[in-house]
């Protein structure tokens, strides 16, 4: 591959930005570079990971999901509900997990219905469904913080797959979560590339009419993003509820723009067809290695969402000017042809 | 007759049928709430704090409007509002004496340097937008964060309250009877009604959202016309702030969160054309007083605040729905109807 391009690359500028701002927070404390703090960056990043994998795709679509919090806070906290309703089997993990992905992906549907059904654009259907779907949590099923939640899920936060005391005396764990996560991440990627399903996602983000005319079924591709995307939410919204111990209908609201940001600063275009999982991981893991470790370059906490709205404004700007200049490049090329001729 | 009624419809003010169809939607809402509770909704203390309430969310949604209306969006006006606000209380708690005492000067210092701040975010907006050609729902998300941020580190997350008594009469007083800032309302409904409908950049901003490349064919300076856009909307966020303050007798970094939702769900349902290129002020300002309605007539039926959620998003995507039905239903009679001539 040709050298130049790879530098250009979004997925390079971010990993080149990784590892500066590594340098940086490692030469002002030593408490950067250990285990604990690396698997601590990885556990805050599970649930985020997972809702950027949806928003990720939808936004390859060419659309735009603000409901998914809100679906994944549905779906954790009704399957709560019903394992303590109807007495389900307290220790089962698989039960509310299963319990939750149905719930996200019928969720999901209803999204499919408002967008698919009767054409309405992706960002007002969500926005409605969003307030739909938080004002029937919160009236119908429940408004109340569950601070016991089934065993099963609550044994579950502690689940590490490695754990030892470090020499300092700090408790290092990496959570068993990580083994999944990494066989998502991975599935959805393969799904992305290798599957016609994937590949007509790219081409609807590339142009509704084109995919039409390529004998592509728009509608059935957007139903199933949308339930895929539902049934993700679900998954993360149980594992929120699970890693916190305690279901709080009010949680993850508001966390959308974060998680958008976060696609967004890992390369995918707003405008669709565009997007990789790889960038995905690295801007979750970049958003969330700075909101962990800004304490560290003795930035106050206060001062945190400041700081990732500089580097979301400092991210768009590089894509933004990268692109015009492609463009004038391209403009440039095409007139040079003309001349020539 | 006919014939001169046909006339009145399109050129009076019913000739946008969005108009008409709002009209109809208010009096139907209010007859209804009338009738089942006319003691607490059907009541001049109800219609008096509805008169307070409605104006600032009216503002931002008339600040979403113009940014929609050449096809973009404005995320960041609830974070505008709120870091002009917060300036504003800053400089007069600072400069009111021990017993809370302050010369109207520096409220007007205050108030001054607020909306400055509105226009210097708005500028932040139209340049990031216009001229470096971020996509709207990016660069507004990007500085929602970040003026979010600033005004969250410069307070420390603390809300500042305790404004000045001239200030707090300013968000709870009348003019001649009718509640100050609801005059504030129809003097910005107004003034941009004008800009929008009378003037060249109003023009410019229709023709840019119905179809930038034709604009752009047209030596338009579309650029300049996006970016006056948005410094407007910076301008009217911080104006809807500086009410909010005054209302509440406090600033801080986080009030209205959910007052994005409300003013794109108001916007829309004012009949503005998400792609942009279609809307009118008189629809925005009707169909937040509408919502209002509904809100008020759900807490005088003593309905959860939630369930007046779950309205809110149903009243949008029901809207967008029968927007669709009706689109296509006008399109196949028109294709009916130029088949049956030849």
């Amino acid at each position: 591959m040709n050298f130049g391009k790879l530098l250009r690359r979004n997925e390079t500028v971010l990993i080149i930005a990784i590892v500066l701002f590594s340098i940086l927070i490692g030469s002002r404390s030593s408490e950067f570079f250990t285990l604990a703090n690396l698997f601590d960056i990885l556990r805050s990043s599970f649930v985020q990971l997972l809702f950027a994998l949806g928003v990720l795709i939808v936004i390859i679509s060419g659309g735009i999901d603000v409901s998914f919090p809100i679906v994944g806070i549905f779906a954790g906290y009704t399957a709560v509900v019903i394992m303590r309703n109807f007495k389900l089997d307290e220790e089962s993990l698989l039960i509310p997990i299963v319990l939750a992905i149905v719930i996200g992906v019928l969720l999901g549907g209803l999204n499919a219905i408002a967008i698919t059904g009767f054409g309405i654009p992706t960002l007002i259907a969500t926005l409605g469904t969003a307030g739909i779907f938080k004002g029937v949590m919160l009236s119908f099923i429940g408004a109340s913080f569950i601070s016991n939640i089934p065993v099963g899920l609550d044994d579950f936060s502690t689940a590490d797959l490695i754990k030892f005391e470090s020499d300092a005396g700090l408790l290092v764990r990496l959570h068993v979560l990580i083994i999944p996560i990494v066989i998502i991440t991975v599935l959805v990627s393969l799904m992305l590339t290798r599957t016609l399903f994937g590949r007509s996602i790219y081409a609807l983000g590339g142009g509704v009419e084109p995919t039409r005319r390529l004998g592509i079924s728009v509608k059935r591709t957007q139903t199933k993003i949308y339930m895929l995307v539902g049934g993700l939410s679900g998954l993360a919204g149980i594992l929120y509820i699970s890693l916190q111990r305690k279901a709080n209908p009010y949680d993850l609201a508001g966390s959308e723009l974060d998680v958008i940001a976060a696609v967004v600063l890992g390369g995918a275009s707003i405008m669709g067809g565009y997007g990789t999982v790889f960038g995905t991981v690295l801007g979750v893991l970049f958003i969330n290695m700075i909101k962990n470790n800004l304490v560290l370059l003795g930035v106050s906490s206060s001062w945190q969402r400041a700081a990732v709205g500089v580097l979301l404004v400092i991210g768009i700007t590089i894509q933004a000017v990268t692109e015009n200049r492609k463009l004038k490049r391209q403009r440039v090329a095409t007139s040079g042809e003309v001349d020539s001729k | 007759m006919n014939e001169r009624l046909q006339r009145l419809s399109t050129h009076g003010l019913l000739a946008d049928r969005k108009v008409t169809q709002l009209i109809g939607f208010t009096l139907l809402i209010f007859i209804l709430f009338s009738t089942f509770s006319p003691n607490i909704f059907f009541s001049p203390q109800n219609f008096r704090s509805m008169a307070y309430q409605v104006p600032e969310i009216a503002i931002l949604s008339i600040a979403v409007m113009l940014s929609m209306l050449t096809g973009g969006i404005d995320l960041s006006i609830v974070s505008i509002s709120n870091a002009s606000a917060l300036v504003a209380a800053y400089i007069m708690t600072q400069n009111s004496s021990e017993s809370g005492q302050i010369s109207t000067t520096w409220i007007l210092i205050a108030c001054f340097l607020g909306i400055i701040l509105g226009l210097l975010c708005g500028a932040i907006n139209a340049f990031l937008i216009a001229f470096l050609n971020v996509t709207p729902i990016l660069a507004t998300l990007a500085t929602l964060t970040l003026f979010n941020g600033i005004a969250i580190g410069m307070t420390n997350g603390i809300s500042v309250s305790d404004l000045p008594e001239q200030f707090i009469r300013l968000g709870n007083g009348t003019f001649f009877g009718i509640p100050t800032p609801f005059v504030l309302m129809i003097i910005v409904a107004a003034g941009v009604g004008y800009l929008i409908n009378r003037t060249g950049l109003g023009l410019k901003i229709f023709l840019i959202g119905t179809n930038r490349k034709a604009a752009q064919y047209s030596v338009m300076a579309d650029k300049k016309v996006i970016a006056w856009t948005y410094i407007v909307s910076g301008f009217l966020s911080a104006l809807a702030g500086l009410i909010i303050a005054a209302r509440t007798s406090a600033a801080s970094p986080d009030f209205g969160n959910s007052y994005i939702l409300l003013a794109i769900v108001i916007v829309v349902l004012g009949g503005v054309n998400p792609m942009g290129g279609f809307g009118t002020v008189t629809g925005v300002v009707l169909a937040t007083i509408v919502l209002q309605m509904v809100a008020s007539g759900f807490n005088a039926l003593r309905f959860s605040q939630f369930f007046y959620l779950a309205a809110q998003g149903g009243v949008l995507v029901l809207v967008m729905m029968v927007n669709t039905i009706l689109e296509q239903r006008r399109a196949r009679a028109s294709v009916t109807k130029s088949l049956g001539k030849i």
